[in-house]
This record gives C-alpha cells, structure tokens and sequence, in this order.
C-alpha cells in the first residue's frame, strides 16, 4: 500500500460514505460522527482559507525581491494584505470592528462591486458586434434574448404588457422544460463523478504524483 | 466605407461612452416607471406573509461586494417584512464577504428603531461559518454542537432567540440570497432535501434559468431573481429603494443594448447584401 | 455638494480605476486590480483566523483534546507548497473532498433527478388550454435536451429520430437566449448600483 495515495483514498472514501449514511440512514451513532466531521469540515475550511494568502506572499514577495516588472504594485497587493490582516486581527474584533469596516467599505466593497459589474460594458459591445442571426440556431438565440430583454425593462411593459407576459411564457415554458432536461443530465453527472471519486477513480484532487 | 459598413465598426469608446450615458440621465431624471412583478417574487412575498407572528427563519447573507448592488436592496426590503411579520430571524453567512454586508444592511434596516426588533431576542447574526454546504448541514443538523457563539463573541446560551433551537426540526422556514451556484443549490439539497424544510431561494438573474427547475419542482417556494426581483420585493414590501430606482436606469440602458444588437444585424446583413450586389 | 468624506474618496477613486479597464489597461486599473487581490486575500485570512478561533480553538481549550488532530491536519495543508513534503497536503485534502463530496451527492439524487423527473411525469391536461400548452412545451424541451447528449447510442441523432435532439438543440439556443437577457440585466442593474453611489454619495447631485 503507497501510504501517499492510497490512505487518502481511504479517508475520502471512509469520510464520503458517513455522509451518505448520515441522509439515508437514522442510526445515531452515524449522525454523531458525521456531526463530529462537520464540524472537523469547517476547521479545515477555515485554515484552507490562508492558503491564498501564502500563495501570494510567495509570488509576489519573489518579484519584489527580484524587482520584476509591476514589482511596486507586488508591494502594494502585500502591503493592503497585512494592512487588513492586522486592521482585523490586530484590535481582536476581527471583521466587527469599526476600523476594518472602514478599509472594507473604503477599498474591499467599490472594488470589488464595480469588477463584477463593468462587464455590463463588455456584454454591451460584445452584444452589438457578435450578436448576429446568422443561421437558425443564432437566430432563436437572438429571438429569446431580445423579448427576454423587452420584457425585463420596465418602460416596454410599462406600454404594452404583452412584453412583460411573453417574458414569463418563455421562463415557464421554455427555460423551465428545456433546463429541466439540462438539470437532470448535470445531477446525474455530478453524482457519477462523486461516486467515482469516492471509489478511487477519480483521482485528480490528489494533486501530481 | 459605406453607412453601413461604418456602422458595423463603431469604436468601442463610442459605445461604452453611450451605455454610461444611459445610465446616468435616467439616474438623474428618474421616470417613476410602473413596476409589474413577477409570480416568483409574489410567491416569496406570500410564503412569508403566511408565517405566523414568531415563526423562526434561518436566514443566509451569501453573497459580498459583488452582489451588494443587486442583492443588497433585495436583503433589505426581505428584512423587513421579516421585522414587520415579527419573525424570529436567525441570520448567517455562508460567504466569505457575509459577515461585512450583515452591517450594511442592518443600518439600512434599522430593526431596533424602525421595527422594534431586538438583537439577541428578535434576530441574531451568528457570523461567516466556512464550508457553504458542511455549514449549512451542520447547522440544521445540530446547531448547539456547530455554532458556539454569535457573531461578537457571546455564548449562544445566552441568546434569547436561539433557545430551543436545536436544528432543522425547530426552523420553519430557510432563506437565501447569494451569487454562489453552490450554495444556491446547497440550501435545496441541505435543507429542503435532507429536511423537507420550505426553501425561499435568492439569487442574481442570470442564475435564474439553472435554478427554475428547483422552483417550478417545489423545492424553492419563492424566488427573488436579481434587481428585478428586488425591485418586486421592495415595491411588494412597500419600502422603496435602490432597486425600484435602478429599475428606471435599466429602461434606458437596456433599450440601448437592443437598439445596438438591432443596428448591428442591420448593418451586417445589409452589407452582406451590398457586397454580393457588387459581386 | 461634493463628499467630504475620504471613505467615499477612496470608494470613488477605486470604482473610477476599476471601471478604466474597459476603455485600456492603465496604471489606475492596476492599483485597483492589485489592490483587490491584496484585500481579498487578506479578508479571508481574518475570516478564516476568526472560524479556527471559534470552532477549533475553543472547542481545544473548552478539553476535546481531539481537536488537535484537526488543527494538525489544517497545519499538513500548507505543505502544499513543498516539493518534498506535498503528499502530507492529501491528507486534510482527501477529508475535505470526501466530506464535500458526500454532503453534496446524497441529496443530488433526489432533487436533481427523482423530484425533476417526477415532474416531468405528471399529467400534461391542466384546467385550462394555456397550462396543457405549457405543459406540453416543459415535457418536449425536457426529453429533447436530455436526447441531445446521448451519445452512446448514435442512431438518435441520425435520420428521422434525429430531429428530436436537433429540436432539443433549438429550446436549448431559447433557452440560452433567455439566460443571456437575464445576464445583461444582472449586469446592468449592478454597475447602476455604483453610478448611483457616485452620483448620490460621491458627487451628491441626485
């Protein structure tokens, strides 16, 4: 037995199955362990959590050393790092307390609001010059996302509610049917890729060799 | 180059610079448009209108920044018709940027003035638990042995509200609003699946079509769908706010989006056309 | 009229940076870019301190001596950057995705498949012509999108039985179209929610 693979493979199969006992079955001894594994879970959730942390300080402290192109926004990005790090565990109230809310409401939230967002830009553009009905396929895909569109803004409802009620034809019917069809397919998918997972067949999580 | 041929290439700053522009006139000069809501949010509306005065409601702050702008006015108008119903809300967060939008939302909200709400016998905020669906089954599964203090550090036995609260059994209804497909779908299998709890699912529109047949099965009793569904819910709620507002703004922008896909397949094809005459 | 306040400063200065990436790449955008990453990581170590605090931690101190093994594993995960030590990092790693993968595969069954098919399965007459009509359209889009990616048997997609996975393409394409308005609208109503800051907070003129 290669104590390097193969006892993982244990452990995720071991751990994977109290859980499924745990749904399927009313033994408490199996609802006591998988509470214990639970709460085991969001420990190891938690230290997962500065492993992003390590990872940049190493990247990015090698290009400040080396003084790399951009090495001075390196230095930025590790400087607001440790700046919220010690802002949240320097006062002992970690996120409740009223100087890291204001380096959150100040830096964390604009940016991060407007990085999800200005994509509105993009799908502008890109609407406007991909956007074509081509062919049939392009075409039904243009149709739907038109009146999905119309009947999603308000001032076409607001004229004729027709707009408004076509838009809710195609939720019900249309996406409601056809990502039924899709849900079963992906539920069916990730349940063989779990099962598989947990009898060893699928390996990749284990990282290289 | 001919008109059409120009209009296939209009420069990206063009384009962008006219999408802000249609975002800022209506921003400052709002239409006052009417609202028509949909059935998911009605639903959503109904479900907790159907809750009896203390009905306890375990609620997920999941999503952050990124889901603030349309999700935010959603959570606020969601509370309080929480606070006006007089639940018992016990409130969580399964992401990360959770814990940080609790604040914001909660000033907006005002529970203790507008609503007469009070922390630790009407609400609670039990903070950012990690793992989304290990947290989510730990805490239904057994909240006592999972959750060992509120978010500022003291003993749930000494919370009011969390009394008696040992897990799904004692919970009559979960909620959620969050940009994760995975913890929309973790809420379904966790609480509705694994405990038959009623489930209220909120999320951003684009998630809509992948979580519709979990609505239209019954699993989700009531869907908040994005700035639309936030929109509904403040208009339904009759606590108007940024969403009923953005919803004016949408008018304008969206229409230019249509307006630019119709000129683009315009030019397109009529160039197509005026090339193969040439030929 | 204009905000004294540097919080709403700093905001609008970062929204203004974040948002100059459309037009180019820039030396404001990467000050924001890096800045998030910086913060973002940084957020989730003070969150991730505070849970090992809150639900290790204390349980160690409270005497569940077990708990060490836990914090051991937790520990073993940081070996991911070793090259001679990586294969302790599989340890922690394979409890964590067994765990997930249990969690999330038990309940998979029942609400991605039984409840989904049960649906399907239900009668298609409804008490009026619209319902039957919607109904109908729910039952054709199911069983010609699920048809579309059977692959093991490749007689459905030829001949005549083609056309059913050709039809369940076609309400797939509709129903992407959908996704696609709802996704234009999910975009938009979130940047309006920043030229509302800007405007109302920043500014001050709405």
């Amino acid at each position: 037995m290669d104590y390097r693979r193969d006892i993982p493979l244990v452990i995720t199969f071991l751990i994977g199955v109290i859980a499924v006992m745990d749904y399927y079955t009313t033994f408490t001894s199996v609802k006591d362990v998988f509470t214990i594994i639970k709460n085991w879970g969001i420990v190891l959730e938690a230290f997962a959590l500065g492993l992003g942390a390590v990872n940049l300080f190493r990247v990015h402290g090698r290009r400040i050393s080396q003084r790399s192109t951009d090495w001075i926004f390196s230095a930025l990005l590790l400087f607001m790092l440790v700046l919220f790090v010690v802002v949240g565990l320097g006062t002992g109230q970690y996120e409740a307390g009223t100087q890291y809310q204001w380096i959150y409401n100040s830096f964390f939230l604009p940016i991060g609001s407007t990085m999800y967002s200005s994509l509105a830009f993009y799908m502008a553009f890109g609407a406007y010059r991909v956007l074509r009905a081509r062919n049939l396929d392009a075409f039904l895909l243009f149709v739907t996302a038109i009146f999905v569109i119309l009947g999603n803004t308000p001032i076409f409802p607001a004229t004729a509610p027709q707009f408004f009620y076509i838009r809710e034809w195609i939720f019900t019917a249309i996406v409601g049917g056809t990502y039924r069809g899709i849900r079963i397919g992906v539920g069916i998918g990730a349940v063989v890729i779990g099962i598989r997972t947990l009898i060893g067949m699928e390996t990749g999580y284990l990282g290289r060799r | 180059m001919s008109v059409l041929e120009k209009l296939t290439a209009i420069p990206r700053e063009i384009v962008i610079g006219l999408v802000v522009i249609a975002m800022i006139i209506p921003t400052l000069n709002p239409l006052g448009l009417p609202i028509m809501t949909g059935q998911m949010a009605k639903d959503w509306y109904n479900a907790v209108e159907e809750l009896p005065a203390g009905s306890v409601v375990l609620f997920d702050i999941g999503y952050g920044s990124g889901g603030y702008p349309s999700l935010g006015p959603a959570n606020i108008a969601v509370f309080h018709q929480f606070f006006d119903k007089e639940l018992k809300v016990i409130i969580m967060a399964t992401a990360l940027e959770g814990s940080m939008m609790y604040p914001l939302i909660m000033d907006a909200v005002n529970p203790e003035t507008r609503h007469g709400a009070v922390y630790g016998e009407d609400y609670v905020f039990l903070g950012y638990i990690a793992g989304v669906q290990t947290a989510m089954a730990g805490v239904l599964g057994d909240l006592p042995a999972i959750v060992s203090t509120d978010y500022l550090g003291t003993p749930i036995g000494q919370i009011e509200v969390l009394n008696g609260i040992r897990g799904a059994q004692d919970i009559d209804v979960v909620g959620y609003l969050t940009t994760a497909g995975g913890t929309s779908e973790g809420w379904v299998y966790q609480a509705y699946s694994a405990y038959g709890l009623p489930v209220l699912g909120g999320f951003l529109s684009m998630m809509t079509t992948s979580m519709k047949p979990y609505y239209d099965t019954g699993q989700l009793i009531g869907v908040i769908d994005g700035v639309k569904g936030a929109a509904d819910m403040e208009y339904l709620t009759g606590y108007p706010g940024d969403a009923i507002q953005s919803s004016d703004v949408l008018s304008f922008s969206q229409t230019l989006v249509v307006i630019f896909i119709i000129v683009g397949n315009i030019s397109y094809w009529g160039s197509r056309g005026a090339r193969k005459e040439g030929e | 009229m204009v905000a004294t306040d540097p919080q709403i400063w700093i905001a609008a200065f970062l929204t203004i940076a974040a948002t100059s990436f459309v037009f180019r790449d820039n030396f404001a955008f990467k000050i924001s870019q890096y800045t998030f990453i910086g913060v973002a990581a940084g957020h989730a170590l003070v969150m991730g301190v505070k849970n090992i605090r809150d639900y290790g931690w204390t349980k160690l101190a409270g005497g569940e001596v077990i708990y060490a093994v836990v914090f051991l594993l937790g520990i073993m995960l940081y070996f991911r950057f070793s090259k001679e030590y990586y294969w302790l990092y599989r340890y922690p790693i394979a409890f964590l995705v067994g765990n997930g993968v249990g969690i999330s595969i038990r309940a998979g069954i029942h609400s991605d498949f039984t409840l989904q098919v049960a649906a399907t399965a239900a009668p298609l007459l409804a008490s009026d012509a619209m319902g039957t009509f919607n109904n109908l359209v729910i039952f054709i889009g199911c069983i010609t999108a699920l048809t579309h990616f059977v692959f093991t048997y490749e007689g459905i997609h030829k001949g005549t039985l083609g056309y059913v996975p050709k039809v369940g393409r076609w309400m797939m394409l509709m129903a992407f179209g959908a996704s696609f308005g709802n996704t234009v609208m999910t975009r938009f109503g979130m940047y309006q929610g920043r030229i509302l800051f800007l405007l109302r907070e920043w500014l001050q003129i709405v």
